[in-house]
């Protein structure tokens, strides 16, 4: 070997991210916090492990032009104002103040084009949120931040949250860079404080008490709206079961590729248990205590697309929550204003920056001049698009296998790719005829 | 003035006959043998009174805007969350989470209240004329916490801008929570708090108790408080 071609060696407990990682602090000294979600590369299963077996000769397949496959979706259908969705995609809950006025604005406008919901968040209602949705879930969570009851009261839906995906069993965070005196007000805090909110709810603690809780709901509501609640994957097999047994008509489960506005890193990388696992407890759990299709149960958490969405729909959700993938269609890490993303230490397709309030696209920021990059309609037009493309992809692939209504999509229609997967899933390997482990329990008597 | 009786109702129904009574006109309502039942005048949102002739359970008055309801018994969790305005007066004790989170009004307590009185208060006004539990104010954003007696572990934890008063003890505060100086205004206020509600406390006895801002941005150099904060 000549001399000048020298072999790098690098440590493979050492790597140059970990050097990177102690090194931020070492000067820091506390934990780093940032906003998006997982960014560590997936080694565990996800819906790309499974793959949709449309019909051939032992089923027929529906035509698109022509034979209908209904994305309508119902949820609450007991209660005396059930939720009816032209759509099984849906926003989730994203705060104003860790988004932007014109990001919840587009959003509510966007759902609302193609008859789907959206979700207030950690900050109470924006009234423009109000006035342009279709359909408003209202999110009741640990910081009662902006808690109103005229608000509550003019929802279509109530959200008790107990947590969310990507930092299960801690409480929001909104840095002092983002709580403008605007967001302050809306708060009841100082501007410009690190706003730390509780992971627990002030005034209940255990699944008891939560039935008392949503019964309190109902009551501010007059028995009227469905009541759900919402909780980042962990145990979930136990927690949906509890969850059920208290009352929710509705069972959100947030898997750990969900987003956040800003967390410790290390709780979006290292708590909480995927989505494909979690929609595949949750169905099991509902199955368990005989409530599965009598309680709606809804899926987030790292949904990239229709195929996402239709995987988790053949799993047993009955709809889909989508949050940073609504993002993007706003624009989040799109190659524009460059500049500003290098600014920030940055590149576009990379920027994880939410938490700094200095968002190049004017979505996750409380700066009027970078929101202006953010125009309403333009953005809305995005969100409905992205909305309609999602479900044309569950169509094409329930249509496919034969639906002719995306919600008949089951766990029969998939096969595994791996052998994690089959066993997570229940569902037999490729190549095989084999069930090798718990998932949705489809065709038991053929587990080995 | 309207009575009725909880005897044999759920919650529902009673629930359900308040209101149909306020919309009939009735101004002012007796229910009488609330038994401790949960949800009692949750998301009352117009100027009236209600009188609980007996103890209720979680969440009485929870979410309202302008009644006053009187409880002539002892209170649950949870009393008056979430209240945007009204007054809640219990003339027994309170459960733990009195007063969470309420954003105005004012909430009496004539006897003690359990842990975590006042949590996360975001306006108006809670007094308790005897003891208090744990963790009372804790991470009160806005609004006055008043107790009269002594006040448990780690008082007013973590808050923004909440004030507290204590007429006894206050030895163990907590985390960022300081002592002040009450000045003359806090004087006039709290003179006439304890008028206002029949409290005879000597109002020079109260401490003043505030947050000494040291969580409200990071800073390393905080290291200690931040430890156990963060």
């Amino acid at each position: 070997m000549s001399d000048n071609a020298r072999v790098l060696k690098t440590s493979g407990t050492f790597t140059p991210e970990v050097i990177e990682d102690i090194q931020a602090k070492a000067d820091l000294g506390r934990y780093r916090i940032r906003g998006f979600g997982a960014l560590r590369e997936r080694r565990w299963p996800t819906f790309d492990d499974l793959t949709f077996l449309p019909c051939t000769l032992t089923r027929i397949p529906l035509e698109g032009y022509r034979e209908k496959c209904s994305t309508k979706t119902v949820l609450g259908a007991g209660c005396a104002k059930p939720i009816e969705l032209d759509i099984p995609i849906m926003i989730t809950g994203m705060s104003w103040g860790a988004l932007s006025f014109n990001a919840k604005t587009a959003l509510a406008k966007g759902a609302a084009k193609v008859g789907s919901s959206n979700t207030t968040g950690d900050g109470g209602m924006l009234q423009a949120e109000r006035d342009h949705s279709k359909m408003l879930i209202y999110e009741v969570l640990p910081s009662r931040y902006g808690i109103n009851i005229h608000h509550l009261r003019q929802a279509d839906g109530i959200e008790l949250t107990i947590g969310q995906g990507a930092k299960p069993g801690t409480g929001g965070l909104l840095l002092g860079s983002k709580v403008s005196p605007t967001i302050a007000g809306q708060r009841d805090l100082p501007a410009g404080v690190d706003q730390r909110s509780p992971a627990r709810h002030p005034d209940f603690l255990g699944p008891d008490d939560m039935i008392i809780k949503i019964e309190e709901l109902r009551e501010a509501t007059d028995h009227k709206v469905p009541i759900f609640v919402k909780m980042g994957a962990t145990r979930v097999f136990d927690d949906v079961k509890l969850a059920a047994k208290a009352g929710a008509d509705v069972i959100v489960v947030d898997g750990m590729e969900g987003g956040t506005g800003a967390s410790p890193e290390i709780l979006q990388e290292h708590t909480g248990i995927p989505t494909l696992a979690a929609v595949c407890e949750a169905r099991a759990a509902l199955e368990d205590v005989g409530l599965y299709g009598k309680i709606q149960l809804i899926i987030a958490g790292g949904i990239r697309n229709g195929v996402d969405a239709a995987k988790a729909m053949a799993l047993g959700a009955d709809a889909i929550y989508i949050g940073t993938a609504a993002l993007m269609a706003l624009n989040c890490n799109k190659p524009v204003f460059v500049e500003d993303y290098k600014a920030l230490g940055t590149e576009p397709y990379h920027c994880h920056h939410c938490h700094t309030g200095r968002c190049p696209v004017g979505i996750t920021t409380q700066d009027p001049e970078l929101m202006k990059r953010l125009p309403i309609d333009e953005a809305a037009e995005r969100v409905a698009n992205l909305l309609k493309a999602m479900t044309l992809e569950i169509q094409i692939l329930a249509r496919s296998c034969g639906k002719s209504d995306v919600h008949d999509l089951e766990p029969e229609d998939l096969r595994a790719f791996s052998l994690e997967a089959s066993m997570i899933c229940g569902i037999p390997l490729v190549g095989t005829r084999h069930v090798f482990g718990g998932g949705p329990g489809w065709k038991k008597e053929e587990t080995h | 003035m309207a009575s009725m009786t909880c005897d044999g109702r759920p919650t529902r129904e009673i629930n359900a006959e308040i209101k149909r009574l306020l919309a009939e006109g009735h101004a002012e309502i007796v229910v009488k043998n609330p038994a401790a039942r949960h949800n009692l005048a949750v998301g009352v949102v117009q100027p009236c009174t209600l009188i609980f002739e007996g103890s209720v359970g979680y969440y009485c008055g929870g979410m309202i805007d302008g009644p006053h309801v009187e409880i002539k018994g002892s209170a649950g969790w949870g009393l008056a969350e979430s209240m945007m305005n009204g007054r809640v007066v219990v003339h027994g004790n309170a459960g733990n989470a009195a007063a969470a989170a309420i954003r105005g009004g004012s909430v009496i307590i004539h006897g003690d209240a359990a842990a975590r009185a006042g949590i996360a208060i975001k306006g108006g006004v809670v007094l308790i004329e005897g003891n208090c539990g744990y963790m009372a104010g804790f991470m009160g954003q806005k609004g006055v916490l008043v107790v009269c007696g002594d006040a448990g572990e780690a008082f007013a934890d973590s808050m923004y801008e909440t004030i507290c008063f204590v007429g006894g003890r206050a030895d163990d505060l907590g985390n960022d929570a300081v002592v002040a100086t009450p000045t003359d205004a806090d004087v006039t206020f709290l003179s006439e708090l304890m008028v206002r509600h029949g409290v005879k406390k000597h109002v020079k006895e109260f401490k003043k108790i505030v947050s000494g801002r040291k969580l409200w941005n990071f800073d390393k150099r905080e290291w200690k408080t931040w430890s156990e904060a963060l």
